[in-house]
C-alpha cells in the first residue's frame, strides 16, 4: 500500500518528474504520428500496387509471349484444381515502348515530346474484372466495362485536329530572340496565353474508302499533364499537354527479333492511379491491336488472375498452395507464376525496411526519455536517502523500497504514454489541417502534392503498432528506473538515517 | 526481555576500523524505561540500532524473549521492526510529502497490501486519530510536517512509533532537537506510555535531567557499559551535570 501512496505523493510533489512524463509523451506521440503516416503511405502504396496488378500473375520473359494461346491456358487453369479459386483472368501483353506526341510552343510551332513508357495491351472489360483498372480510368471511372472508344468530345477534337491539319510535322525549332520566350517555354505559354488555333487551311479531301481507322489508347495521367508552381501566387498549376482526341505515336519492338514497329493512336482516356510512377509510365492499348502491331498473332506474355473472395489476403494459401499448383500446369522455363506481392517484392520490401529503420531511429527518442528517467530518478533517490532509512526502520523491505521507485517509473511512463498516445492520435487525425497551417505560416509546402498526386496525407493508425509503442515506452522507462530503484533498495538504513 | 550479549561493532572510516562497541552487555526488562547516556561517540546510537535490528553486530548476540534476533532473515527483521519495535529519532524523520495522519499510518501501510489496507483502513485510521489526539495533535491531522513545529513533529513521530502497538520503543535522542520545555513534554509522554501501556522504552539521551526521570540509567564509555546502577548512579550523574 505504501508503494502506491508514495508514488502518488511523489507524482504530485516532484515537479522534476514531469520532465520524464514529457520525454515519454514526446517519444510516444512522435512514434504514433510517424507510424500512422508511414502506415497510411504504405497502405496507399500497396493498395495502388495491387490495383495495377491482379492477385496472381502467370508471366513469361519471352518477347513473343507464351507458345500456347491464351484461351487454351485459361481453360487449363480453370479445369485444374486451382481453377475453383479463380474468379477472372485477363490476358495481357506488356512491353516497353517510346511514346511521342506534339505540343505547340508559344510561337505556334509543333514540338515533339518523347517519353519511354510501359505499353500494356489489354481487353479493358476483362482487365477491369481482375484489378482496379475500371476505377483508375478517369472519364469512365468505375465503369464495369471500360473501353478504348472515343467520347463524343474526343471525336470532335480529333476531327478538329484533322481538319486543321494539326498533326503536320513540326516546323524547325529555332532559338527565341533575346528577351523573347524560347522553345520549351510552351508550358508557361499554355497557362498564360492559350494557344490560338492555326490559321484556317482547307480540309483535306475525304478518301473514298471511308473514315481512317482510329484506335484509342488510355494514357497515364502524368504523361498528359504537367505541374508547376506559379511564381506569382505560389499556387500549383496543372497544364494539360494531351487531351482525349489528340494523336499519339507509339513505337516498340516486334515479337521476333528487335525489329521496330510503330503505330499512331488517339487518346481516349486517362489512367489515374494516384501513383506517380504508374501514372507517368503506363499506356494501355487494345490487346488485339498490340498483338497485331508486334506480330504476335494470338499470343500474350502474361495472364492476370483474380482470386475469389478474400483468398488473396491469405498469403500462406496463395504462396504455399495455389502458386505451386498453378506452376505445376506450366513448365517453369516457359511461365513463372507469382503473386502480386512477389512481383512487387523489392518495392514492398523497401517500404517495410524503411518503416522499420524509421521506427528504430525514432525509438531512440524513447531511449532519451529512458535516460532522463535514469538521471531524474537518481536525483530523487539521492534526495530521498533519509526517507528510505525511515521506511526501512518502520519495516519496509528492500524489495518494497525498490518497488516504490519501479512503480513510480511505471506510473510516470503510463501517464507519459497516455498523454503521448492522445497527442499522437490527435495529430495524426488532424495531420492535413496541421500541414495546411504550417504551409500557410511558413510559405513552404510540406507535403508536395505534385509528387504523390494524393489530395491528403494518408494516415492509418494501427492499434497493434500503438500498443507496441506504448509497451516499448513503458518497458524502457521501467528498465531505466531499475538502477536507481536497486540503489535505493540496497541502501543501509543506518547510513540512510545519518545522511546529511 | 531484550538482551545484548557481548556485542561488538566497528565501522570503517577511510583506512581505519573504528571500534564502536567492544563487548557490550545489557539486559532490558519488560516494561522498563531505560535511558542510555554517554559522551558522543560512545556507541549509544549504534547500540540502539543494533537492538532495533537496523544494523547487525560484528560479534555477540541480541535476544528478544530468549529468541536470537540479530541473525534473522531480512523479512523477519522487517516484520520485527514493523510490529515489535517503534523508533523515535532526534530529527523526527517524518516523510515530508505526507500529512501527520499518513505519517502515523505508515507502519500500517507497510504492513498491508493495498487490498488488506482497504479492508482494515477504518480501524487503522481510528487508531491513528486516537494516537494523534493522545499526543495532542488531534487538530493537526491534515497538516504536513513543514506546517508543524519541532515539538509537534516529534509528537507525531511518537504517535507513528506507537501505531503498531510495539513492545519496545527505541528513542534516539528524542529531545535533542527541541527546547527544554518541549523536550520535557516529550519525555512526560514517553513516561506516560511506559506507565499506562506497559511499553518498554530504551532512550538514548545527552540530557541528564531527562535521564533522571527514567527507571534506570546506563552510562556508556568506549563502547561498553560503564555504570548500570540506578540507585548509586543517579545522584552522581546529577552532580556531574
Amino acid at each position: 500500500m505504501y508503494k502506491l501512496l508514495l508514488c502518488l505523493k511523489y507524482l504530485r510533489t516532484r515537479y522534476l518528474a514531469f520532465v520524464c512524463i514529457v520525454s515519454v509523451m514526446l517519444g510516444v506521440a512522435t512514434l504514433i504520428v510517424v507510424n500512422g503516416v508511414m502506415s497510411g503511405f504504405s497502405n496507399k502504396l500497396k493498395d495502388r500496387l495491387h490495383g495495377i496488378l491482379a492477385d496472381v500473375l502467370v508471366e513469361t520473359e519471352r518477347a513473343d509471349g507464351f507458345d500456347e494461346p491464351p484461351q487454351s491456358m485459361v481453360s487449363r487453369i480453370m479445369e485444374s484444381p486451382a481453377g475453383q479459386y479463380v474468379e477472372a483472368i485477363s490476358p495481357t501483353v506488356e512491353v516497353f515502348a517510346l511514346f511521342q506526341f506534339h505540343v505547340r510552343d508559344r510561337n505556334g510551332q509543333k514540338v515533339p515530346i518523347t517519353k519511354h513508357v510501359r505499353l500494356v495491351g489489354v481487353d479493358p472489360a476483362k482487365h477491369a474484372q481482375v484489378g482496379r483498372f475500371g476505377e483508375y480510368v478517369a472519364h469512365q471511372k468505375n465503369s464495369p466495362a471500360p473501353s478504348f472508344a472515343l467520347t463524343p468530345e474526343a471525336k470532335a477534337r480529333l476531327e478538329r485536329n484533322r481538319l486543321f491539319n494539326w498533326d503536320e510535322p513540326a516546323a524547325e525549332i529555332r532559338p527565341a530572340p533575346p528577351g523573347q520566350p524560347g522553345p520549351g517555354d510552351f508550358l508557361k505559354t499554355q497557362v498564360q496565353v492559350p494557344p490560338q488555333p492555326p490559321a484556317f487551311v482547307p480540309p483535306p479531301e475525304v478518301p473514298p474508302a471511308g473514315p481512317p481507322r482510329v484506335t484509342g489508347v488510355i494514357v497515364g495521367y502524368s504523361l498528359c499533364h504537367t505541374r508547376y508552381k506559379d511564381p506569382k501566387t505560389g499556387e500549383n498549376l496543372e497544364v494539360e499537354l494531351l487531351k482525349p482526341g489528340d494523336d499519339v505515336f507509339l513505337a516498340t519492338v516486334g515479337a521476333s527479333g528487335v525489329k521496330p514497329v510503330s503505330g499512331t493512336f488517339v487518346v481516349a482516356d486517362y489512367f489515374r492511379s494516384e501513383m506517380s510512377e504508374y501514372d507517368s509510365s503506363f499506356v494501355y492499348v487494345p490487346l488485339d491491336e498490340l498483338q497485331r502491331m508486334r506480330g504476335m498473332d494470338d499470343r500474350v506474355n502474361a495472364l492476370q488472375l483474380k482470386l475469389k473472395g478474400d483468398l488473396a489476403d491469405d498469403g500462406m494459401f496463395v504462396h504455399e498452395k495455389l502458386i505451386p499448383e498453378l506452376q505445376s500446369l506450366f513448365p517453369p522455363t516457359e511461365a513463372r507464376v507469382v503473386s502480386w506481392q512477389q512481383h512487387q517484392g523489392p518495392l514492398l520490401a523497401a517500404i517495410d525496411i524503411e518503416r522499420g529503420i524509421l521506427n528504430l531511429l525514432l525509438f531512440m527518442i524513447v531511449g532519451v526519455a529512458g535516460f532522463s528517467v535514469l538521471a531524474i530518478f537518481t536525483m530523487i533517490v539521492s534526495e530521498k536517502y533519509r526517507d528510505i532509512g525511515v521506511l526501512k526502520s518502520l519495516g519496509a523491505s528492500n524489495r518494497g523500497v525498490m518497488g516504490i521507485f519501479l512503480s513510480y517509473g511505471l506510473m510516470l511512463a503510463v501517464i507519459g504514454c497516455a498523454l503521448g498516445t492522445g497527442a499522437g492520435l490527435l495529430i495524426t487525425e488532424n495531420i492535413n489541417e496541421i500541414e495546411g497551417w504550417l504551409t500557410r505560416r511558413t510559405g513552404q509546402q510540406i507535403f508536395d502534392r505534385s509528387v504523390y498526386y494524393f489530395d491528403r496525407i494518408p494516415t492509418n493508425v494501427e492499434p497493434l503498432a500503438v500498443t507496441l509503442i506504448n509497451v516499448g515506452a513503458i518497458g524502457t522507462a521501467v528498465l531505466f528506473s531499475i538502477l536507481p530503484a536497486w540503489r535505493a533498495a540496497r541502501l543501509h538504513p543506518v547510513r540512510a538515517l545519518r545522511f546529511e | 526481555m531484550l538482551v545484548a550479549d557481548n556485542l561488538t561493532k566497528s565501522y570503517r572510516r577511510h583506512a581505519d576500523a573504528v571500534k564502536v562497541l567492544q563487548g557490550l552487555n545489557l539486559a532490558v526488562a519488560e516494561g522498563e524505561f531505560l535511558s542510555i547516556v554517554g559522551a558522543s561517540g560512545s556507541g549509544k546510537s549504534t547500540l540502539l540500532h543494533l537492538l532495533g535490528t537496523l544494523d547487525a553486530p560484528d560479534a555477540g548476540a541480541i535476544y528478544l524473549d530468549g529468541r536470537r534476533i540479530d541473525n534473522l532473515r531480512g523479512r523477519d527483521r522487517d516484520e520485527l521492526r514493523n510490529k515489535t519495535f517503534g523508533f523515535i529519532f532526534q530529527f523526527y524523520h517524518l516523510l515530508p510529502e505526507l500529512t501527520a495522519l499518513d505519517n502515523v499510518l505508515m507502519p500500517a501501510y507497510i504492513a498491508h497490501s493495498t487490498v488488506g489496507w482497504w479492508r482494515s483502513r477504518r480501524e487503522w485510521r481510528r487508531r491513528a486519530q486516537e494516537l494523534l489526539d493522545r499526543v495532542g495533535l488531534g487538530h493537526r491531522v491534515k497538516h504536513k510536517p513543514r506546517e508543524m513545529s519541532g515539538g509537534e513533529m516529534q509528537r507525531a513521530a511518537v504517535a507513528r512509533a506507537l501505531l503498531s502497538r510495539p513492545r519496545v520503543l527505541l528513542a534516539d535522542e528524542p529531545t535533542g532537537n527541541l527546547d527544554v520545555e518541549t523536550g520535557r513534554e516529550i519525555v512526560r509522554l514517553l513516561r506516560e506510555l511506559n506507565r499506562d501501556d506497559g511499553v518498554t522504552v530504551v532512550m538514548v539521551t545527552h540530557n541528564l535531567e531527562i535521564a533522571a526521570v527514567t527507571d534506570r540509567v546506563v552510562r556508556m564509555t568506549h563502547g561498553r557499559v560503564a555504570e548500570d546502577d540506578p540507585d548509586s548512579f543517579q545522584p552522581r550523574l546529577m552532580t556531574a551535570v
